[in-house]
């Protein structure tokens, strides 16, 4: 962004859906609204038709809307802005990303530094480049003593006959750079372990992405930087038909913004209503029963259900209904208020009323996401040095005990009802949601006076914080496997996972041992020396290279298997391990070379994480993803 | 070592020789084209063919990366072929600046290729590429993304569903009132804005606008004939472009005059808030100091004094452009200059968003921003590189098992990708389905007809095939895309040119029997055109056709998300009903599924624009 510092970042003072399902307009093919007559307009304007644009097939609904406000603070609002920052050419460029990821995120992304650790003639680190320097990340760097044959230019689309007999990484930086002028971009020609010795050499990056083939040791030592310094490492393969990479971050990265379904996101509290929306329930359905046709079709159905919830709990001995033949009794007595007698023959309003009985009349819960955040030390043992997203947690986590519930979102979805009382129902929801995000400010205000912090928490955080209170995510990172030569993969507690797996069809943990192997057999095979080349399985004898690789990839299956301490058939293990010698077949087949198209799809995988990663929206893979070209088929696993 | 070495390895030989002998078609060379085609190059497909209409734009270089700066406003077919040829100088690329449905492009060109790609944005021409490729029997393999999501499948005649098998999203549809009337939400104001206020000053007046539907106009006829009153005010106005009073004259009528007459009407504000007018003079007063440069400000929501400063702006904006288009027109004044609304065009977006949001205002909605309306009006789909990216490369994946020799077509899938953290893969594919047996484009006859464009008429086909070879009686109708130019009541276009009818080459009809004793299929009649003996018959049918019966249970009728004027009711399913459905859907899903949850949705008719 060109001053992406003027922005602050909030979320939608309602609802996106609000905004884009006006369904009651919608589907109405008669207005009633004043009592006249009215005529259907079919609106093709606003449609996906035509010459505009609806990328969906078939089986899926355009995706849903993503985007949040962009709101220029306080001191921005005077009459005259300085004339820093229309929309720039750069903001139209990006204009379609930001709908995705706003102004925090494309800010995120411009700040990060990146390292591209390559060797070999493969393009999926290149791939995945492209892919962040078109949207535009601050700063990369090659790493790449290559030099350019004949094998590159089948593969790396920015190569050409003039190039050959040239660095790689010189090259290919310079092309990536051509994508995007606003993208700084540097390359690296030493070899990988004299660039290592510095110990320092690491240090000006906030992520690192490795491609195979590459020494153990080389990986250990990058894995160790992650490990110290918590900068995410991307490991990734990708051979023939299979592609497979692992994420390496902090073991404290949390999400705030998650991006969560909006449908998910609706939290009506109609269990849990606080006076002031009891009062307005109580006042826009009195005398319900002798409303005249309009009134009666137009009483918003939050409100309805409410009004119905009451008269529930009178027969009830107080109680809402809680089970689920409770509910659909309940659902009954809401579908008989309804009049039939309409032009249309039912009432819309109540449709909606009895649509949501299911999904809205829940107690309010605890997310497992939000519970581990709760339950996680730094939650609880909050110092000087804990981040804010820490403190916030903290305050947000005695709002709860207080309260049993979070702090209302406030977003109302679309309904039938008129403007008005949507509007003050609206306000409500509004109201009570601004309460509640005063009531957690007003703890963590009392918190930094606590740990005695000098510098506030901005309000917009804590805003944000509280509107996705629900949906916050924490990720425990943690490191890779390297196969270190003679050695086995230390599985910890994912053992018992991993094994269960092996007989699991839709997993893709064997191709993940395959892997493994192919990994174990690049480190039996590394001939040591400075720069010197890592030999990979089909590149000399095919089927000696299977058999070894094969024998690899058993001794770690048992391995895995006596680890978990879970007894497998011996016939269970004899199909898992007929399907491994098919990876490791495939694999060696391949000799280490990419298949063009499945590069460019990882890539495209792979720089999707990364854009998570970096602008610490939606939640990423963690920790490990597999693509199986051959049966077009992914998994992500933790391992 | 040659470049090819590695794919060759990996492909194996065989397949890697088909490819390179392959011809295929790539309809799209956007956001999917340009790493569709990167890859295909790659690949080593021997002759691409790539037709899009399209010219680039600066909001493309976010991920459209065959095109540089300095292609802005370029053909996207040529520049694409013009960088990709770059990547594999053993491959053949053809360009084609052409809309895929211009005639050029007829089922026999289709037949050309081995296999085609859809690469496409846009509903309507998906459409059309896949009748087309159902007429000419060719595999289509359809792509699309909608920011972080993504689908892929295979279409194939008779085997898998085909693009129109699911029905589409309805067309979204507001009623009159709503819009002119009774606004309550932002988005009727910005259709207000855009399709009303911008179009009846600028641009074609509403009336003659084909989604406007008259049908229901004698039941309101006397709310119709005064807003009809009202937009003809306006275009009396429009005359006034140039001269000093034309910003005011505009705002007062829209802004004061017209709303004081919906206050008027005093039934329709006893249980809601009144409209309150704006004064002109008023608002000139209390912004004085207000930059026009406010309307730079697209992220934050303008206060109505910004709003009216950016209204009156981009009213002097667009009042010169129309002023300078009419001057330069003035050669040949037989078509009267209009502008258009486009979401790139400063002016007519700054015009739009001022104009919505002054709207709201005085029906007291929120305003919006003018980044979020840009894209309300717009109908912008968020888009990046990496979702273009994942699903270019399984596309090819697909291609692969189709051009294996044999064909291992039942290993083909229909993928999609999600974002779902909570799924165990990030893509999640399952088995190509059998198509709908109600399908209105692929569950039909086809037929081809030869004919002799220079003389044919309607009555060449109504009763000269399908009464006379094909056994129709009485009871049917015949439609193109634009409507039905054949039923018994219709009988005026028989002695018409097809031509005369817009029937090209390009077009398909659909014969719809209506009888009621057990009607046939629906059968789709595409052309093949011919010079043909004076003495023969205009338009010929070369082979045997069989129209099959009509299944008997009718589902739910599908929606057609098309142009056909006769969709517009929708019948509303009562909330069990529509609990059940969704039941129902879920566990067929769950049958089929291959890896990971696909995302159910809950069928609510909830409308998403993007």
């Amino acid at each position: 962004m060109a001053a992406p510092q003027y922005y602050d970042i909030v979320q939608a003072r309602e609802g996106r859906d609000v905004l884009w399902r006006p369904k009651a307009e919608v589907r109405r093919s008669k207005c009633r609204c004043m009592n006249l007559p009215a005529v259907l307009w079919s609106f093709v304007g606003a449609l996906p038709t035509s010459s505009q644009e609806c990328n969906f097939g078939s089986s899926l609904r355009p995706g849903r809307h993503e985007t949040r406000a962009l709101v220029i603070p306080q001191d921005m609002e005077s009459p005259t802005p300085p004339i820093l920052h229309g929309p720039t050419s750069k903001e139209k460029k990006y204009d379609r990303q930001l709908r995705l990821w706003a102004a925090s995120g494309q800010a995120a992304l411009e700040e990060s530094r990146l390292l591209l650790i390559n060797s070999g003639p493969g393009v999926v680190g290149i791939e995945t480049l492209k892919n962040l320097v078109l949207p535009g990340v601050g700063h990369f760097t090659i790493l790449d003593s290559g030099i350019i044959t004949e094998a590159d230019l089948g593969v790396n689309f920015f190569l050409e006959e003039q190039h050959l007999g040239g660095y790689r990484a010189e090259h290919t930086c310079n092309l990536l750079k051509e994508l995007n002028p606003d993208v700084q971009g540097d390359f690296i020609t030493d070899h990988i372990e004299s660039f290592l010795s510095n110990q320092l050499a690491l240090k000006p990056y906030t992520l690192i992405m490795v491609t195979s083939p590459v020494k153990a040791e080389i990986l250990a030592q990058i894995s160790s930087h992650a490990s110290t310094t918590g900068t995410p490492i991307f490991y990734i393969h990708c051979v023939g038909f299979y592609a497979q990479f692992s994420v390496h971050l902090s073991p404290s990265f949390p999400i705030v913004d998650t991006h969560p379904d909006p449908l998910s996101t609706q939290d009506l509290r109609l269990l849990t209503p606080w006076p002031s929306l009891l009062d307005l329930a109580r006042r826009k359905t009195t005398g319900l029963e002798q409303m005249n046709e309009h009134d009666h079709g137009h009483v918003p159905y939050v409100l309805l259900l409410l009004h119905y919830l009451d008269l529930w709990k009178a027969e009830h001995d107080g109680q809402a209904p809680g089970n689920y033949k409770d509910k659909t009794a309940f659902r009954e007595s809401v579908a008989k208020g309804a009049r039939t007698n309409t032009p249309e023959g039912g009432e819309e309003n109540y449709d909606e009323a009895v649509a949501a009985v299911l999904k809205s009349l829940n107690p309010p819960s605890l997310g497992s996401g939000v519970r581990e955040v709760f339950e996680a030390a730094e939650c609880q043992n909050l110092t000087t040095q804990s981040a804010s997203f820490w403190i916030i947690a903290h305050a947000i986590s005695t709002f709860h005990k207080t309260h049993s519930a979070l702090p209302l979102p406030g977003s109302v979805p679309d309904m039938k009802a008129q403007s008005k009382d949507y509007i003050e129902l609206q306000n409500t929801y509004k109201t009570k949601a601004r309460h509640d995000i005063g009531e957690v400010t007003e703890n963590v205000r009392a918190i930094e006076k606590q740990l005695g912090r000098t510098s506030q928490i901005e309000d917009s955080e804590i805003e944000a914080f509280c509107k996705g209170a629900a949906h916050i995510k924490l990720v425990r990172g943690r490191p890779f496997h390297i196969m270190m030569p003679g050695q086995m993969p230390a599985w910890g507690d994912r053992a018992k996972f991993a094994a269960l797996s092996l007989t699991d069809p839709d997993s893709l943990v064997l191709l993940y041992i395959a892997f493994l192997a192919y990994d174990s057999f690049i480190s039996s095979h590394t001939t040591g020396g400075l720069g010197s080349a890592s030999v990979v399985p089909g590149e000399n004898n095919t089927e000696s290279d299977v058999e070894m690789m094969a024998s690899m990839a058993y001794a770690i299956t048992d391995d895995l298997i006596q680890q978990s301490g879970i007894a497998m058939s011996a016939s269970e293990q004899t199909v898992a391990k007929g399907k491994i010698e098919q990876y490791v077949r495939e694999l060696v087949r391949a000799g280490g070379s990419e298949l063009h198209n499945i590069s460019s799809l990882a890539g495209g995988l792979i720089a999707q994480e990364v854009i998570k990663v970096v602008t610490k929206q939606y939640v990423p893979v963690d920790n490990v993803c597999l693509f199986d070209g051959i049966m077009s088929k992914s998994s992500v696993l933790r391992l | 070592m040659g470049r090819d070495k590695l794919t060759r390895q990996s492909l194996g030989g065989s397949l890697y020789n088909r490819i390179n002998e392959a011809k295929v078609l790539m309809v799209g060379a956007g956001g999917i084209g340009c790493e569709l085609l990167k890859n295909l190059v790659l690949t080593g497909f021997g002759e691409t063919h790539i037709v899009d209409l399209d010219t680039i734009d600066l909001s493309n270089l976010n991920r459209q990366f065959l095109f540089r700066h300095e292609h802005i406003k370029k053909s996207k077919a040529l520049v694409a072929k013009e960088s990709a040829s770059r990547f594999n100088p053993a491959v053949k690329i053809v360009a084609h600046h052409a809309n895929i449905k211009d005639p050029q492009f007829d089922v026999e060109w289709f037949k050309s290729f081995d296999l085609v790609f859809n690469a496409l944005d846009n509903l309507e021409a998906r459409r059309h590429v896949n009748r087309m490729c159902l007429a000419a029997d060719r595999i289509l393999l359809d792509a699309g993304t909608t920011g972080w999501q993504g689908s892929v499948t295979v279409i194939k005649k008779g085997v898998s569903q085909c693009y129109d098998c699911n029905p589409k999203e309805a067309p979204k549809s507001f009623p009159v009132c709503t819009i002119r009337t009774t606004p309550s939400q932002p988005i009727h104001c910005i259709i207000w804005a855009k399709s009303y206020l911008f179009t009846e000053i600028f641009g074609t007046s509403e009336d003659d606008a084909p989604e406007l539907d008259h049908s229901e106009d004698q039941e309101n006829a006397s709310e119709i004939e005064k807003l009809r009153k009202e937009s003809q005010a306006l275009k009396k106005i429009r005359e006034l472009i140039g001269k000093e009073t034309f910003k005011k004259s505009v705002f007062d009528k829209v802004f004061h005059e017209d709303i004081d007459r919906l206050r008027s009407m005093e039934d329709a504000w006893k249980t809601r808030k009144a409209p309150e007018p704006l004064q002109y003079d008023k608002l000139v007063a209390e912004t004085t100091g207000i930059a026009s440069s406010v309307a730079q400000s697209d992220q934050k929501e303008w206060t109505l004094q910004e709003s009216f400063v950016v209204f009156n702006d981009s009213l002097d904006r667009l009042g010169k452009r129309f002023q300078d288009l009419k001057e330069t027109s003035n050669g040949n004044s037989s078509t009267p200059p209009i502008l258009t609304f486009d979401k790139d065009d400063e002016d007519t977006l700054d015009f739009v968003a001022a104009s919505a949001n002054l709207r709201s205002h005085i029906f007291s909605i929120d305003s919006k921003s003018k980044f979020d309306i840009k894209q309300m009006a717009g109908n912008i789909i968020p888009a990046i590189a990496t979702t273009n990216a994942i699903v270019a490369g399984i596309v090819v994946l697909e291609a692969f098992k189709i051009l294996r020799d044999p064909p291992e077509f039942d290993k083909a899938r229909s993928v999609f990708l999600t974002r779902l953290s909570n799924s165990p893969g990030v893509t999640a594919s399952e088995s190509l389905l059998p198509p709908n047996p109600y399908c209105p484009t692929c569950s039909v006859a086809q037929a081809q007809l030869v004919t002799d464009f220079t003389r044919a008429k309607l009555k060449d086909i109504v009763e000269g095939v399908l009464k006379a070879k094909l056994n129709y009686s009485e009871d049917f109708s015949v439609s193109t895309e634009a409507g039905v130019i054949f039923e018994p009541d219709l009988e005026d276009n028989l002695e018409k040119k097809l031509s005369e009818l817009s029937i090209g080459k390009e077009t398909f009809l659909t014969v719809r029997d209506e009888a009621d004793d057990c009607p046939r299929t629906n059968l789709i009649l595409s052309m093949i055109e011919k010079s043909l003996p004076a003495d023969e018959g205009a338009v010929q049918l070369p082979e045997a056709v069989v129209i099959p019966q009509r299944p008997q249970a009718k589902p739910e009728p599908s929606m057609s998300n098309g142009s056909n004027a006769t969709n517009g009711t929708k019948r509303k399913r009562d909330a069990t009903e529509a609990d059940l459905e969704d039941a129902g859907k879920m566990s067929k899903k769950g049958k089929v599924q291959e890896s990971g949850p696909i995302t159910i949705e809950d069928d609510d008719g909830a409308i998403l624009l993007d």
